[in-house]
Protein backbone atom coordinates (compact mmCIF):
# COMPACT_ATOMS: atom_id res chain seq x y z
CA UNK A 1 0.00 0.00 0.00
CA UNK A 2 1.52 3.42 -1.46
CA UNK A 3 0.63 6.23 1.18
CA UNK A 4 -0.70 9.03 -0.61
CA UNK A 5 2.04 11.56 0.69
CA UNK A 6 4.79 9.52 -1.40
CA UNK A 7 2.84 9.97 -4.25
CA UNK A 8 2.98 13.40 -3.81
CA UNK A 9 6.64 13.23 -2.65
CA UNK A 10 7.37 10.87 -6.28
CA UNK A 11 5.32 12.97 -8.68
CA UNK A 12 8.08 16.20 -7.73
CA UNK A 13 10.55 14.31 -9.25
CA UNK A 14 9.41 15.25 -12.72
CA UNK A 15 9.95 12.14 -14.42
CA UNK A 16 7.28 11.25 -16.90
CA UNK A 17 7.66 7.06 -16.23
CA UNK A 18 7.07 8.11 -12.51
CA UNK A 19 3.95 10.20 -13.41
CA UNK A 20 2.47 7.25 -16.04
CA UNK A 21 3.33 4.48 -12.87
CA UNK A 22 1.35 6.81 -10.72
CA UNK A 23 -1.87 7.27 -12.86
CA UNK A 24 -1.52 3.16 -13.07
CA UNK A 25 -1.36 2.44 -9.89
CA UNK A 26 -4.13 4.53 -8.93
CA UNK A 27 -2.27 6.18 -6.18
CA UNK A 28 -3.57 10.09 -6.73
CA UNK A 29 -3.82 11.61 -3.39
CA UNK A 30 -6.98 13.64 -2.22
CA UNK A 31 -6.64 17.56 -3.23
CA UNK A 32 -3.80 19.55 -1.49
CA UNK A 33 -4.33 20.41 2.12
CA UNK A 34 -1.68 21.88 4.03
CA UNK A 35 -0.21 18.67 4.66
CA UNK A 36 3.79 19.57 4.69
CA UNK A 37 6.24 17.80 2.49
CA UNK A 38 7.16 14.07 3.99
CA UNK A 39 10.84 14.94 3.99
CA UNK A 40 10.22 18.35 5.78
CA UNK A 41 13.13 19.91 7.79
CA UNK A 42 12.61 18.60 11.28
CA UNK A 43 11.71 21.88 13.63
CA UNK A 44 14.87 23.46 15.47
CA UNK A 45 16.19 21.48 17.89
CA UNK A 46 15.72 18.40 17.24
CA UNK A 47 18.28 15.51 16.88
CA UNK A 48 20.48 14.81 14.15
CA UNK A 49 18.23 13.05 11.24
CA UNK A 50 18.81 9.99 10.57
CA UNK A 51 20.55 9.04 7.06
CA UNK A 52 22.77 6.96 5.58
CA UNK A 53 26.52 7.50 5.74
CA UNK A 54 28.53 9.52 3.30
CA UNK A 55 31.11 8.59 1.35
CA UNK A 56 34.61 10.47 0.02
CA UNK A 57 35.64 12.73 -3.07
CA UNK A 58 38.31 13.42 -4.03
CA UNK A 59 40.44 12.73 -0.59
CA UNK A 60 37.26 15.18 0.72
CA UNK A 61 33.95 13.61 2.66
CA UNK A 62 31.06 14.01 0.56
CA UNK A 63 28.75 15.14 3.33
CA UNK A 64 28.30 19.28 2.31
CA UNK A 65 29.60 20.97 5.68
CA UNK A 66 32.70 18.96 5.76
CA UNK A 67 33.60 18.72 1.76
CA UNK A 68 33.46 22.29 2.01
CA UNK A 69 36.07 22.49 4.95
CA UNK A 70 38.37 19.64 3.13
CA UNK A 71 37.77 21.28 -0.39
CA UNK A 72 38.44 24.87 0.35
CA UNK A 73 41.96 23.47 1.64
CA UNK A 74 42.76 21.83 -1.11
CA UNK A 75 41.82 24.02 -3.36
CA UNK A 76 44.58 26.37 -2.69
CA UNK A 77 47.42 24.32 -3.81
CA UNK A 78 45.51 22.40 -6.72
CA UNK A 79 47.12 23.51 -10.43
CA UNK A 80 44.03 22.20 -12.48
CA UNK A 81 44.51 21.80 -15.91
CA UNK A 82 44.20 24.64 -18.16
CA UNK A 83 42.38 25.54 -21.81
CA UNK A 84 44.51 26.97 -24.95
CA UNK A 85 43.36 30.48 -23.70
CA UNK A 86 44.60 30.15 -20.06
CA UNK A 87 41.80 29.70 -17.89
CA UNK A 88 41.32 26.32 -15.58
CA UNK A 89 39.11 23.92 -18.45
CA UNK A 90 36.04 22.58 -16.59
CA UNK A 91 35.06 20.76 -19.54
CA UNK A 92 33.62 17.17 -19.78
CA UNK A 93 30.92 15.34 -18.13
CA UNK A 94 30.18 16.24 -14.39
CA UNK A 95 27.18 14.78 -11.48
CA UNK A 96 26.61 16.42 -8.10
CA UNK A 97 28.34 14.59 -5.36
CA UNK A 98 27.28 14.48 -1.53
CA UNK A 99 24.18 16.44 -2.40
CA UNK A 100 21.19 14.41 -1.44
CA UNK A 101 19.00 18.01 -1.58
CA UNK A 102 16.91 17.88 -4.56
CA UNK A 103 14.22 17.14 -2.03
CA UNK A 104 15.29 19.53 0.65
CA UNK A 105 18.73 21.42 0.39
CA UNK A 106 18.26 21.85 4.60
CA UNK A 107 18.90 19.03 6.78
CA UNK A 108 16.11 16.16 6.26
CA UNK A 109 15.71 12.72 7.46
CA UNK A 110 15.34 9.69 5.02
CA UNK A 111 12.03 8.19 4.43
CA UNK A 112 10.87 5.95 1.57
CA UNK A 113 10.06 9.21 -0.04
CA UNK A 114 13.16 11.21 0.03
CA UNK A 115 16.82 10.18 0.21
CA UNK A 116 18.17 12.18 3.60
CA UNK A 117 21.09 14.46 3.88
CA UNK A 118 22.30 16.75 5.65
CA UNK A 119 21.84 20.33 5.22
CA UNK A 120 23.87 21.90 1.83
CA UNK A 121 24.06 24.67 3.96
CA UNK A 122 27.33 26.13 5.51
CA UNK A 123 26.84 29.04 6.46
CA UNK A 124 24.91 30.16 8.58
CA UNK A 125 26.33 27.47 10.54
CA UNK A 126 23.02 25.73 11.93
CA UNK A 127 22.38 24.61 8.33
CA UNK A 128 19.12 27.06 8.15
CA UNK A 129 17.49 29.08 5.62
CA UNK A 130 17.55 32.31 7.14
CA UNK A 131 13.90 33.14 6.04
CA UNK A 132 11.89 36.20 7.70
CA UNK A 133 9.61 35.47 9.36
CA UNK A 134 6.32 35.69 6.42
CA UNK A 135 9.09 34.24 4.10
CA UNK A 136 9.78 30.73 6.55
CA UNK A 137 5.15 30.31 6.71
CA UNK A 138 5.31 30.94 2.91
CA UNK A 139 7.62 28.39 2.57
CA UNK A 140 5.55 25.48 4.93
CA UNK A 141 2.58 26.55 2.22
CA UNK A 142 4.00 25.79 -1.01
CA UNK A 143 4.60 22.42 -0.89
CA UNK A 144 0.59 21.90 -0.53
CA UNK A 145 -0.26 24.87 -2.86
CA UNK A 146 2.07 24.85 -5.84
CA UNK A 147 3.07 23.13 -8.84
CA UNK A 148 7.19 22.44 -8.45
CA UNK A 149 8.11 24.20 -11.69
CA UNK A 150 10.35 20.77 -13.07
CA UNK A 151 6.85 19.00 -13.34
CA UNK A 152 6.56 21.53 -16.13
CA UNK A 153 10.16 21.02 -17.42
CA UNK A 154 11.21 24.20 -16.65
CA UNK A 155 14.77 25.58 -16.47
CA UNK A 156 15.89 25.55 -12.79
CA UNK A 157 17.54 28.92 -11.99
CA UNK A 158 20.29 29.36 -9.27
CA UNK A 159 21.44 27.63 -7.54
CA UNK A 160 19.06 24.60 -8.15
CA UNK A 161 20.82 24.23 -11.71
CA UNK A 162 23.92 22.92 -10.01
CA UNK A 163 22.13 20.20 -7.95
CA UNK A 164 19.14 19.60 -10.55
CA UNK A 165 20.64 17.28 -13.45
CA UNK A 166 24.02 16.21 -14.46
CA UNK A 167 25.96 18.72 -16.22
CA UNK A 168 28.18 18.61 -20.01
CA UNK A 169 30.51 21.92 -19.78
CA UNK A 170 32.06 23.32 -22.94
CA UNK A 171 34.47 26.28 -23.01
CA UNK A 172 35.40 28.91 -25.42
CA UNK A 173 37.20 32.25 -25.63
CA UNK A 174 34.72 34.29 -23.90
CA UNK A 175 32.50 31.99 -21.99
CA UNK A 176 31.26 28.58 -20.32
CA UNK A 177 28.63 26.44 -21.22
CA UNK A 178 26.99 24.56 -19.18
CA UNK A 179 24.48 21.50 -20.83
CA UNK A 180 21.83 19.88 -17.95
CA UNK A 181 20.38 16.77 -18.75
CA UNK A 182 17.30 17.96 -17.19
CA UNK A 183 15.09 19.01 -19.83
CA UNK A 184 17.64 19.69 -21.86
CA UNK A 185 18.22 23.32 -20.35
CA UNK A 186 21.36 24.79 -20.65
CA UNK A 187 23.31 27.99 -19.39
CA UNK A 188 25.48 30.00 -21.75
CA UNK A 189 28.53 32.25 -18.98
CA UNK A 190 29.94 35.18 -20.89
CA UNK A 191 32.93 36.06 -19.36
CA UNK A 192 33.81 39.14 -21.28
CA UNK A 193 33.30 41.47 -18.72
CA UNK A 194 30.02 42.70 -20.37
CA UNK A 195 27.32 44.41 -17.85
CA UNK A 196 24.22 43.00 -16.74
CA UNK A 197 20.93 43.31 -18.53
CA UNK A 198 18.32 45.90 -17.45
CA UNK A 199 16.06 44.73 -15.10
CA UNK A 200 12.62 44.62 -17.04
CA UNK A 201 14.21 41.48 -18.47
CA UNK A 202 13.78 38.34 -16.24
CA UNK A 203 15.02 35.11 -17.36
CA UNK A 204 14.62 31.66 -15.87
CA UNK A 205 18.12 30.57 -15.67
CA UNK A 206 19.07 34.18 -14.30
CA UNK A 207 21.25 36.91 -16.33
CA UNK A 208 24.60 35.16 -15.96
CA UNK A 209 28.28 37.32 -15.90
CA UNK A 210 31.14 35.15 -15.56
CA UNK A 211 34.61 35.84 -14.61
CA UNK A 212 37.87 34.25 -13.16
CA UNK A 213 39.17 35.16 -10.11
CA UNK A 214 42.73 32.97 -9.79
CA UNK A 215 41.50 29.53 -10.46
CA UNK A 216 38.21 30.17 -9.19
CA UNK A 217 35.17 30.92 -11.98
CA UNK A 218 32.62 33.50 -10.57
CA UNK A 219 29.20 33.33 -11.70
CA UNK A 220 27.21 36.29 -10.75
CA UNK A 221 23.33 35.57 -11.30
CA UNK A 222 20.47 38.44 -11.08
CA UNK A 223 17.58 38.73 -13.03
CA UNK A 224 16.22 35.43 -12.02
CA UNK A 225 12.27 35.17 -13.13
CA UNK A 226 12.21 33.00 -9.95
CA UNK A 227 9.20 31.31 -10.76
CA UNK A 228 9.84 28.09 -9.29
CA UNK A 229 11.38 26.85 -6.22
CA UNK A 230 14.78 25.77 -5.48
CA UNK A 231 13.83 22.30 -3.98
CA UNK A 232 10.83 20.21 -3.60
CA UNK A 233 10.01 21.26 -0.60
CA UNK A 234 9.44 24.63 -1.73
CA UNK A 235 12.63 26.46 -0.57
CA UNK A 236 12.82 29.64 -2.95
CA UNK A 237 14.61 32.85 -3.50
CA UNK A 238 12.84 36.25 -4.76
CA UNK A 239 13.00 37.62 -7.94
CA UNK A 240 15.22 40.21 -6.70
CA UNK A 241 18.17 37.91 -5.29
CA UNK A 242 21.68 38.14 -6.37
CA UNK A 243 23.63 35.22 -6.59
CA UNK A 244 27.01 34.64 -6.65
CA UNK A 245 28.47 30.91 -7.46
CA UNK A 246 32.14 30.23 -7.16
CA UNK A 247 33.68 27.32 -9.06
CA UNK A 248 37.04 25.86 -8.49
CA UNK A 249 38.89 22.32 -9.40
CA UNK A 250 39.97 20.92 -6.58
CA UNK A 251 41.12 17.47 -8.31
CA UNK A 252 40.91 17.03 -11.82
CA UNK A 253 37.80 15.25 -11.14
CA UNK A 254 35.77 17.42 -8.27
CA UNK A 255 34.98 20.60 -8.56
CA UNK A 256 34.30 22.75 -5.64
CA UNK A 257 30.45 24.52 -5.36
CA UNK A 258 29.48 27.40 -3.51
CA UNK A 259 26.67 30.05 -4.09
CA UNK A 260 25.79 32.90 -1.58
CA UNK A 261 22.20 34.01 -1.99
CA UNK A 262 22.00 37.44 -1.15
CA UNK A 263 17.61 38.42 -0.98
CA UNK A 264 17.42 41.31 1.97
CA UNK A 265 13.85 41.27 0.64
CA UNK A 266 13.06 37.16 1.93
CA UNK A 267 16.07 36.54 3.99
CA UNK A 268 17.48 38.00 7.12
CA UNK A 269 21.55 38.02 6.12
CA UNK A 270 23.18 36.19 3.08
CA UNK A 271 23.83 32.40 3.43
CA UNK A 272 25.82 29.79 1.35
CA UNK A 273 25.56 26.28 -0.02
CA UNK A 274 28.33 24.06 -0.62
CA UNK A 275 28.88 20.96 -2.42
CA UNK A 276 30.37 18.64 -4.90
CA UNK A 277 30.40 18.29 -8.43
CA UNK A 278 32.18 15.09 -9.27
CA UNK A 279 33.45 13.98 -13.26
CA UNK A 280 32.13 10.99 -15.42
CA UNK A 281 35.28 9.92 -16.70
CA UNK A 282 33.58 7.11 -18.73
CA UNK A 283 34.68 8.16 -21.80
CA UNK A 284 31.78 7.09 -24.39
CA UNK A 285 28.98 9.24 -22.35
CA UNK A 286 26.91 11.25 -24.51
CA UNK A 287 23.82 13.59 -23.88
CA UNK A 288 20.44 12.42 -25.20
CA UNK A 289 17.42 14.22 -25.68
CA UNK A 290 14.99 14.11 -22.62
CA UNK A 291 12.11 15.56 -24.08
CA UNK A 292 10.58 16.27 -20.69
CA UNK A 293 7.20 18.34 -21.80
CA UNK A 294 6.95 16.54 -24.58
CA UNK A 295 5.90 13.17 -22.18
CA UNK A 296 4.88 15.37 -18.83
CA UNK A 297 2.06 17.15 -20.79
CA UNK A 298 -0.10 14.52 -21.67
CA UNK A 299 -0.24 12.95 -18.05
CA UNK A 300 -0.51 16.36 -16.53
CA UNK A 301 -4.36 16.61 -16.10
CA UNK A 302 -4.33 13.48 -14.02
CA UNK A 303 -0.80 14.75 -11.72
CA UNK A 304 -1.25 18.13 -10.92
CA UNK A 305 -3.66 17.56 -8.14
CA UNK A 306 -4.97 21.02 -8.98
CA UNK A 307 -2.13 22.80 -7.32
CA UNK A 308 -1.70 25.99 -9.06
CA UNK A 309 1.41 27.24 -10.69
CA UNK A 310 3.71 29.02 -8.82
CA UNK A 311 3.29 33.21 -9.67
CA UNK A 312 7.05 34.09 -7.52
CA UNK A 313 7.23 35.49 -4.41
CA UNK A 314 6.38 38.51 -4.85
CA UNK A 315 3.21 38.04 -7.28
CA UNK A 316 0.79 40.86 -7.46
CA UNK B 1 40.67 36.12 -61.88
CA UNK B 2 42.48 38.68 -59.23
CA UNK B 3 45.86 39.87 -61.45
CA UNK B 4 43.06 40.22 -64.80
CA UNK B 5 40.99 42.28 -62.32
CA UNK B 6 44.19 44.29 -61.20
CA UNK B 7 45.72 44.58 -64.71
CA UNK B 8 41.92 45.83 -66.22
CA UNK B 9 42.15 48.37 -63.56
CA UNK B 10 45.84 49.87 -63.65
CA UNK B 11 44.96 49.89 -67.29
CA UNK B 12 41.68 52.23 -66.37
CA UNK B 13 44.31 54.27 -63.64
CA UNK B 14 46.24 54.54 -66.96
CA UNK B 15 43.48 56.21 -69.11
CA UNK B 16 42.57 57.99 -66.41
CA UNK B 17 45.55 58.94 -65.19
CA UNK B 18 46.59 60.56 -68.54
CA UNK B 19 44.40 63.14 -68.12
CA UNK B 20 43.90 63.49 -64.15
CA UNK B 21 46.73 64.23 -61.81
CA UNK B 22 48.55 60.95 -60.80
CA UNK B 23 47.02 60.93 -57.32
CA UNK B 24 44.71 57.90 -57.16
CA UNK B 25 46.17 55.37 -54.58
CA UNK B 26 46.56 51.78 -55.70
CA UNK B 27 44.44 51.07 -52.69
CA UNK B 28 41.52 52.44 -54.30
CA UNK B 29 42.21 50.30 -57.10
CA UNK B 30 41.96 46.87 -55.78
CA UNK B 31 38.78 45.08 -56.17
CA UNK B 32 37.35 44.28 -52.30
CA UNK B 33 39.00 41.54 -50.45
CA UNK B 34 36.44 38.46 -49.34
CA UNK B 35 35.52 39.47 -46.00
CA UNK B 36 37.79 36.94 -43.96
CA UNK B 37 36.25 33.97 -42.80
CA UNK B 38 37.13 33.01 -39.54
CA UNK B 39 38.74 29.62 -39.04
CA UNK B 40 39.27 27.43 -35.72
CA UNK B 41 42.61 26.80 -34.13
CA UNK B 42 42.26 23.18 -36.00
CA UNK B 43 41.90 25.42 -39.80
CA UNK B 44 37.93 24.42 -39.62
CA UNK B 45 36.09 27.42 -40.59
CA UNK B 46 34.47 29.04 -37.42
CA UNK B 47 30.45 28.54 -37.01
CA UNK B 48 30.90 29.72 -33.22
CA UNK B 49 28.55 32.72 -32.48
CA UNK B 50 24.66 33.95 -32.15
CA UNK B 51 22.78 33.17 -35.53
CA UNK B 52 19.04 33.80 -36.87
CA UNK B 53 17.28 32.74 -39.71
CA UNK B 54 15.24 35.48 -41.59
CA UNK B 55 13.15 33.58 -43.70
CA UNK B 56 9.02 33.03 -42.85
CA UNK B 57 9.33 29.24 -43.12
CA UNK B 58 8.72 28.58 -39.73
CA UNK B 59 5.31 29.46 -41.28
CA UNK B 60 5.36 27.71 -44.45
CA UNK B 61 8.43 26.64 -46.19
CA UNK B 62 6.72 26.75 -49.38
CA UNK B 63 5.54 30.20 -51.50
CA UNK B 64 2.62 31.57 -49.20
CA UNK B 65 0.68 35.20 -49.04
CA UNK B 66 -0.01 36.83 -45.83
CA UNK B 67 -2.43 35.93 -43.61
CA UNK B 68 -2.99 37.79 -40.05
CA UNK B 69 -0.65 37.73 -37.78
CA UNK B 70 1.59 35.52 -40.24
CA UNK B 71 4.17 37.18 -43.00
CA UNK B 72 3.82 35.92 -46.33
CA UNK B 73 7.04 34.92 -48.31
CA UNK B 74 9.02 33.10 -50.38
CA UNK B 75 9.52 29.45 -49.99
CA UNK B 76 12.91 27.53 -48.61
CA UNK B 77 12.36 24.30 -50.72
CA UNK B 78 14.07 23.86 -53.87
CA UNK B 79 12.28 23.37 -56.71
CA UNK B 80 9.09 25.05 -54.55
CA UNK B 81 7.27 20.90 -54.70
CA UNK B 82 7.41 18.88 -51.78
CA UNK B 83 7.22 15.26 -53.72
CA UNK B 84 4.69 13.93 -51.23
CA UNK B 85 2.76 10.36 -51.59
CA UNK B 86 -0.88 10.31 -52.14
CA UNK B 87 -2.24 9.32 -49.20
CA UNK B 88 0.67 11.90 -47.38
CA UNK B 89 -1.29 15.11 -49.77
CA UNK B 90 -4.26 14.10 -48.16
CA UNK B 91 -2.62 13.90 -44.13
CA UNK B 92 -0.70 17.26 -44.96
CA UNK B 93 -4.00 19.01 -45.98
CA UNK B 94 -5.74 17.93 -43.10
CA UNK B 95 -2.93 19.19 -41.14
CA UNK B 96 -3.04 22.70 -42.81
CA UNK B 97 -7.30 22.67 -42.23
CA UNK B 98 -6.65 21.98 -38.17
CA UNK B 99 -3.12 24.00 -37.86
CA UNK B 100 -4.02 25.93 -35.16
CA UNK B 101 -4.39 23.14 -32.62
CA UNK B 102 -2.73 20.55 -33.97
CA UNK B 103 0.47 22.24 -34.85
CA UNK B 104 2.84 20.31 -32.04
CA UNK B 105 3.91 23.84 -31.15
CA UNK B 106 0.45 24.56 -30.19
CA UNK B 107 1.04 22.27 -27.19
CA UNK B 108 4.57 23.79 -26.27
CA UNK B 109 6.21 20.99 -28.06
CA UNK B 110 9.78 21.25 -29.71
CA UNK B 111 9.48 22.17 -33.54
CA UNK B 112 12.16 19.53 -33.90
CA UNK B 113 15.12 19.43 -36.65
CA UNK B 114 14.99 20.72 -39.01
CA UNK B 115 11.93 23.23 -38.09
CA UNK B 116 14.30 24.67 -34.83
CA UNK B 117 16.85 25.60 -37.22
CA UNK B 118 14.20 28.75 -38.84
CA UNK B 119 12.29 29.49 -36.01
CA UNK B 120 12.20 33.32 -35.80
CA UNK B 121 14.13 33.30 -32.60
CA UNK B 122 18.27 33.24 -32.33
CA UNK B 123 20.79 30.51 -31.23
CA UNK B 124 23.92 30.22 -30.22
CA UNK B 125 26.57 27.50 -32.02
CA UNK B 126 29.74 26.05 -29.60
CA UNK B 127 31.72 24.50 -31.74
CA UNK B 128 34.79 22.41 -30.88
CA UNK B 129 36.79 20.02 -32.76
CA UNK B 130 35.07 16.58 -31.36
CA UNK B 131 31.48 18.03 -30.71
CA UNK B 132 29.06 21.25 -31.85
CA UNK B 133 26.18 22.43 -29.19
CA UNK B 134 23.64 24.78 -30.83
CA UNK B 135 21.24 26.32 -28.19
CA UNK B 136 18.20 27.42 -29.20
CA UNK B 137 16.43 30.42 -27.34
CA UNK B 138 12.85 28.88 -28.57
CA UNK B 139 11.94 26.72 -25.48
CA UNK B 140 15.55 26.09 -24.54
CA UNK B 141 16.37 23.41 -27.32
CA UNK B 142 19.77 22.05 -27.14
CA UNK B 143 21.55 20.08 -30.58
CA UNK B 144 24.02 17.80 -29.93
CA UNK B 145 26.31 16.82 -32.78
CA UNK B 146 29.03 14.76 -32.67
CA UNK B 147 31.77 13.90 -34.97
CA UNK B 148 32.53 10.65 -35.43
CA UNK B 149 30.71 8.07 -33.56
CA UNK B 150 27.80 6.19 -35.25
CA UNK B 151 24.21 6.66 -34.84
CA UNK B 152 23.05 4.85 -31.81
CA UNK B 153 21.02 1.37 -32.70
CA UNK B 154 17.74 2.04 -33.09
CA UNK B 155 14.63 2.39 -33.28
CA UNK B 156 14.76 5.42 -30.99
CA UNK B 157 12.71 8.39 -31.50
CA UNK B 158 13.57 11.99 -30.58
CA UNK B 159 12.43 15.35 -32.29
CA UNK B 160 15.86 16.47 -32.87
CA UNK B 161 17.06 12.79 -34.11
CA UNK B 162 20.95 11.83 -32.98
CA UNK B 163 23.30 14.10 -35.05
CA UNK B 164 26.36 13.01 -36.42
CA UNK B 165 28.70 15.14 -38.26
CA UNK B 166 31.64 15.00 -40.61
CA UNK B 167 33.85 17.80 -42.82
CA UNK B 168 33.61 17.63 -46.59
CA UNK B 169 36.53 20.21 -47.51
CA UNK B 170 34.81 23.73 -45.18
CA UNK B 171 31.14 22.11 -45.32
CA UNK B 172 29.91 20.57 -42.13
CA UNK B 173 27.77 17.97 -42.91
CA UNK B 174 25.41 16.43 -40.14
CA UNK B 175 23.74 13.40 -40.95
CA UNK B 176 20.57 12.92 -38.40
CA UNK B 177 18.44 9.59 -38.17
CA UNK B 178 16.06 8.62 -34.99
CA UNK B 179 12.99 10.84 -35.63
CA UNK B 180 9.51 10.63 -34.35
CA UNK B 181 6.47 11.37 -36.30
CA UNK B 182 5.26 14.15 -34.57
CA UNK B 183 7.14 17.30 -35.56
CA UNK B 184 6.22 19.46 -38.51
CA UNK B 185 8.72 21.18 -40.69
CA UNK B 186 6.33 24.48 -40.71
CA UNK B 187 2.73 25.94 -39.32
CA UNK B 188 1.47 25.16 -42.33
CA UNK B 189 1.08 21.06 -41.48
CA UNK B 190 4.35 20.35 -43.83
CA UNK B 191 4.80 17.17 -42.08
CA UNK B 192 7.57 13.81 -42.18
CA UNK B 193 7.54 10.26 -40.27
CA UNK B 194 9.71 8.64 -38.41
CA UNK B 195 11.55 7.01 -40.80
CA UNK B 196 12.87 10.83 -42.26
CA UNK B 197 16.47 11.08 -42.65
CA UNK B 198 18.42 14.07 -42.75
CA UNK B 199 21.26 15.65 -44.76
CA UNK B 200 22.29 18.67 -43.36
CA UNK B 201 25.42 21.06 -45.04
CA UNK B 202 26.56 23.86 -43.54
CA UNK B 203 29.12 26.20 -45.13
CA UNK B 204 30.14 29.66 -44.35
CA UNK B 205 30.37 31.65 -47.33
CA UNK B 206 31.23 35.05 -45.44
CA UNK B 207 32.06 36.03 -41.62
CA UNK B 208 28.37 36.71 -41.03
CA UNK B 209 26.07 34.28 -43.03
CA UNK B 210 26.25 30.18 -42.72
CA UNK B 211 24.32 29.03 -45.75
CA UNK B 212 22.29 25.81 -44.44
CA UNK B 213 21.07 23.14 -46.88
CA UNK B 214 18.77 19.92 -45.61
CA UNK B 215 18.12 17.07 -48.42
CA UNK B 216 15.08 15.12 -46.91
CA UNK B 217 14.30 11.43 -47.36
CA UNK B 218 11.43 9.70 -46.09
CA UNK B 219 10.19 6.60 -48.11
CA UNK B 220 7.20 6.81 -46.02
CA UNK B 221 5.74 10.43 -46.84
CA UNK B 222 8.18 11.25 -50.35
CA UNK B 223 7.94 9.70 -53.59
CA UNK B 224 12.17 11.10 -53.63
CA UNK B 225 14.48 13.38 -51.85
CA UNK B 226 14.16 16.91 -51.64
CA UNK B 227 16.09 20.12 -50.50
CA UNK B 228 15.87 23.20 -48.82
CA UNK B 229 18.41 26.11 -48.47
CA UNK B 230 18.42 29.16 -46.61
CA UNK B 231 20.62 31.59 -45.18
CA UNK B 232 21.40 31.71 -41.38
CA UNK B 233 22.66 35.53 -40.37
CA UNK B 234 25.09 36.22 -37.52
CA UNK B 235 23.12 38.65 -35.39
CA UNK B 236 25.96 41.39 -34.90
CA UNK B 237 24.63 43.42 -31.97
CA UNK B 238 27.22 43.76 -29.64
CA UNK B 239 25.29 43.23 -26.85
CA UNK B 240 23.64 40.45 -28.56
CA UNK B 241 22.51 36.79 -26.36
CA UNK B 242 20.46 34.51 -25.94
CA UNK B 243 17.05 34.88 -24.04
CA UNK B 244 14.34 32.93 -23.20
CA UNK B 245 11.11 31.77 -24.50
CA UNK B 246 9.68 29.52 -22.03
CA UNK B 247 6.27 27.85 -24.10
CA UNK B 248 4.68 26.10 -21.84
CA UNK B 249 5.14 28.79 -18.73
CA UNK B 250 2.78 31.07 -20.48
CA UNK B 251 0.34 28.67 -19.68
CA UNK B 252 -2.80 27.78 -22.23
Amino acid sequence: MVRWDSGRALRRSALPAVLLALILSGSNGPAAGQTPAPFATPPPGSPPAKIRPYGEVGGCPEEPALFHRCATEKAKTFNPPRTPDGVPDFQGFWGRAGIRNMENIEEHPETMDGSGGRSAIVDPPDGRIPYQRWAAAKRDAHFSTYLDAAQLCLPHGSPRFAYGGTKFVLQSRGYVFMLNDYADTYRIVPTDGRPHLGASIKLWEGDLRGRWEGNTLVIDVTNQLAMGPIDHVGNFVSEFAHVVERLTMIDRNVIHYTATIEDPRVFTRPWTIAFGWRRNTSPDTEMWEQGCWEGVQFALKHTDYGLKRYPGAFAK
Amino acid sequence: MQIRVAAGAIAALVLVGAAQAPAARPAQTEPAAPSAVPRTADGRPDFSGIWQALTTAAWNIQDHQAEKDVPGGQGIVEGSDIPYLPWAVAKRNENYKNRLTADPLASCSQPGVPRIMYMPYPFQIVQTPAYIALLFEYTHTTRHIRFGGAHPPGPIEWALGDSRARWEGDALVVDVVHFNDRTWFDRAGNFHSEQMHLVERFTLPGRDHIRYEATVEDPKVFSRPWKMAMPLYRRIETNVQILDYECQSFGS
